[in-house]
This record gives structure tokens, sequence and C-alpha cells, in this order.
């Protein structure tokens, strides 16, 4: 291989990673349990219908396959945590889960207070897609709310490859789904 | 080798804009189990009832016009016929909606070209379609663009929905392969 051609191949492949480092992000999760609620006790579950609210993202709205994705991947999120799904219109819980997309500012304190920043002006402030995932699980009997859930992350260049969505849809769930308990309590 | 360094540089930031923000954004979703070919005839589905957020897009009869003639021109040329009498196979729904964002041109500015923020409006076109059968969404088509002088010259906007929809329409599996050629 001449020397140009190793260059261009380093090129390339430098391009897919930074690519990949521009477009994936982390994603933050966190959960609550409402106070007084009693998880051990449910079994089974039931998904809510899915409402037709805007999520902040015309591209997201009314979606039926990210809505399908993220029905998928709760499911067997509850699945491999011991509920199960509910076929005789009595379930424990119902399932509700809302999608929503700001536009959100990133200062870049780490890097600033880090000192990477001290010559260039790199470390600007940047805009992204923030894109919320909250997860309800509602007490059927009481309906109120017993535990809530949800992942935050930076959508720029992931809405529009759906490949990408589905990936981060699926660590989305499955990392708010890691923070239940499980069923029984065990 | 400086300057094959600095091509690198300049085509791996070109690379990383064009990934995550470019003029004019199209993409899809599909139902990868659908086969397209099945299908043969269209017709426009019922509006939907979300807002367009920008009352110059609610009822505006040239948008709606000449948005509905440039679908039914690519659909054509995909293989599909827009139905004359009875069910057609699929229904064409599309929705507009027009949003303040703001955006800082951080690339831009590393290499001296400004990169202050602004705000501005961007628009954004979604069409699905659906198979009528089932009523399920089989694929769904969007167009992204900054909307500033095109609300108020019909020539832009003709010029923008144009490529908006031809390019998104371009992602449509074909109903045949010739058809997708043409």
């Amino acid at each position: 291989m001449t020397r140009l051609g190793r260059w261009m191949t380093v090129g390339t492949l430098a391009g897919v990673a930074l690519t990949s480092l521009a477009c994936a992000a982390p994603i933050r999760v966190e959960a609550y349990a409402e106070r007084g609620a009693k998880l051990a006790r449910y079994r089974t579950f039931a998904f809510a219908p899915v409402e037709a609210a805007a999520t902040g993202d015309p591209r997201l709205d009314s979606n039926p396959f990210f809505i399908q994705r993220v029905q998928a991947a709760v499911d067997r999120g509850l699945t491999d945590k011991g509920y199960r799904r509910d076929t005789s219109g009595a379930p424990d819980m119902i399932v509700h889960f809302h999608a929503s997309v700001a536009q959100d500012i990133d200062v870049v304190a780490i890097d600033r207070t880090a000192g990477y920043c001290a010559q260039t002006d790199d470390c600007r402030p940047f805009v992204y897609d923030a894109g919320t995932l909250l997860m309800d699980l509602v007490d059927a009997q009481t309906k109120r709310l017993a535990w809530r859930g949800w992942a935050k992350t930076n959508l720029d260049g992931v809405v529009d490859n759906q490949t990408w969505l589905e990936q981060r849809v699926d660590t989305a769930v499955g990392r708010i789904v890691a923070r239940m308990p499980r069923a029984g309590g065990n | 080798m400086r300057r094959l360094i600095g091509h690198a540089t300049l085509a791996l930031v070109s690379m990383v804009t064009a990934a995550c923000a470019t003029a004019m954004s199209v993409s899809s979703h599909v139902d990868r189990e659908v086969d397209f070919s099945r299908y043969q005839t269209f017709d426009w589905g019922p509006a939907d009832a979300l807002p367009t957020g920008d009352p110059r897009l609610d009822a505006n009869p040239f948008f709606k016009d000449h948005l509905q003639g440039e679908v039914e021109k690519q659909l054509a040329a995909r293989g599909f016929t827009l139905a004359q009498t009875g069910a057609a196979d699929l229904l064409v729904h599309y929705h507009a909606h027009i949003s303040e964002r703001i955006d800082v041109a951080s690339v831009d500015k590393t290499y001296g070209y400004g990169g202050e923020v602004r705000d501005y409006e961007a628009g954004t076109i979604v069409i699905d379609v659906v198979d009528a059968r089932t009523n399920k969404v089989i694929w769904r088509g969007w167009a992204q663009d900054a909307v500033k002088g095109m609300l108020d010259n019909q020539d832009t906007m003709a010029a923008k929905v144009n490529e908006a929809v031809t390019r998104m329409l371009a992602r449509l599996p074909a109903r045949t392969a010739g058809a997708a050629q043409r």
C-alpha cells in the first residue's frame, strides 16, 4: 500500500470514529419510587394507550417505528425483571411512556475547568437536541404513579438514522428498567 | 505531507458536519418487513390534527397544492398510481411544522467564518405512507430546513418543497426496480 493509500485508510477510519463520537453521546438515567408505593406487589403489566401529544420533534410525533421500538424494549426489559404482560384485562400496573425533544445548551464546563480551553475557543457552548424518554408505572387499581424513570441524551444525528435510534432506544429503556426492582422485590 | 494532513482534517470536519448538520436534512423510517411491490395505488388520507406551529402555513393553499402535486409526481415516478376509483392500497398524509431554533456554528468559527449564535425558524415536512388495509404507517419521511425567505416568496417555497419532496420520496422503496431508477 502506498503512503497516500495508508493515509487515506487512516483518514477514513478516523472519520468513521469521529462521526460515531460526534453522534453518540452518554445517556443519563434517573428514577424514583413514589413514597409508599408497594412495587413488590406487582406481577403483571399492560401498556396505556399511546398518547398523541407532541414530542417537540415532528419526526417523532406519532412515529409508530419509535413507539413500537420503545414498547418492545420495555416489554423485554420488564419480562427479564420477572414481570408478565397481562392477558386477563386486569394488570397490576399500567406502563405509560412519553418522549420529548428540546434544544439544550452545553457549556463544556468540564473542559473549561480542566484547562483544555486555555489557548483556543474550541470549548465554546454548543447547542444540541436533548431527548428525554420518560417511563411511568401506574398502579392499575389506584391510578396513582408508583414509579418513574427517565433517560436523557443527545439526539443530534440520531433520529435521522433509524438503526441508531433503535440502538439508543434499546439502551435507554434497558437502563431505565434496570433501575426497577425485580418482580416480587427480589 | 502537511498539505495532505490539512486536506484530511478538512475532510474529517466535513464528514462530522455532514453527519450531524446539513442545509436541508432528509431522512426516513421504514417498516423493514413490508414488501412495497405489492402496493399499486395511493390516495390522500385525512389531514392530521397536529398544529403547524405557524399560522402562515395553516390553511395555506399554495403550499398545500404544490406539496400535494409534487408528492403525486414523485410517487408516480416510483411506480405508484393515484387511485381514480375504488379504495387505494396506500394512504398518504403529510404534516408541516415550524419551530424556533438556535444554532452555534462552532465548526465555522474554528475556521474563522463567524460562529455567532443565531436563532432561526426551522421547517419540517413529514410524509407518512399508510397501508390502507391495516391502517399502519409503513414509511415516514421528513425534510428539515430553515424557512427564511420561503414563506413570503412563492418561487422559493416551490423550489424548497420540490427539493424536499424529491429527496424524501427518493428514500421510499420503489414499487418496481425500474421505477426506482427512472
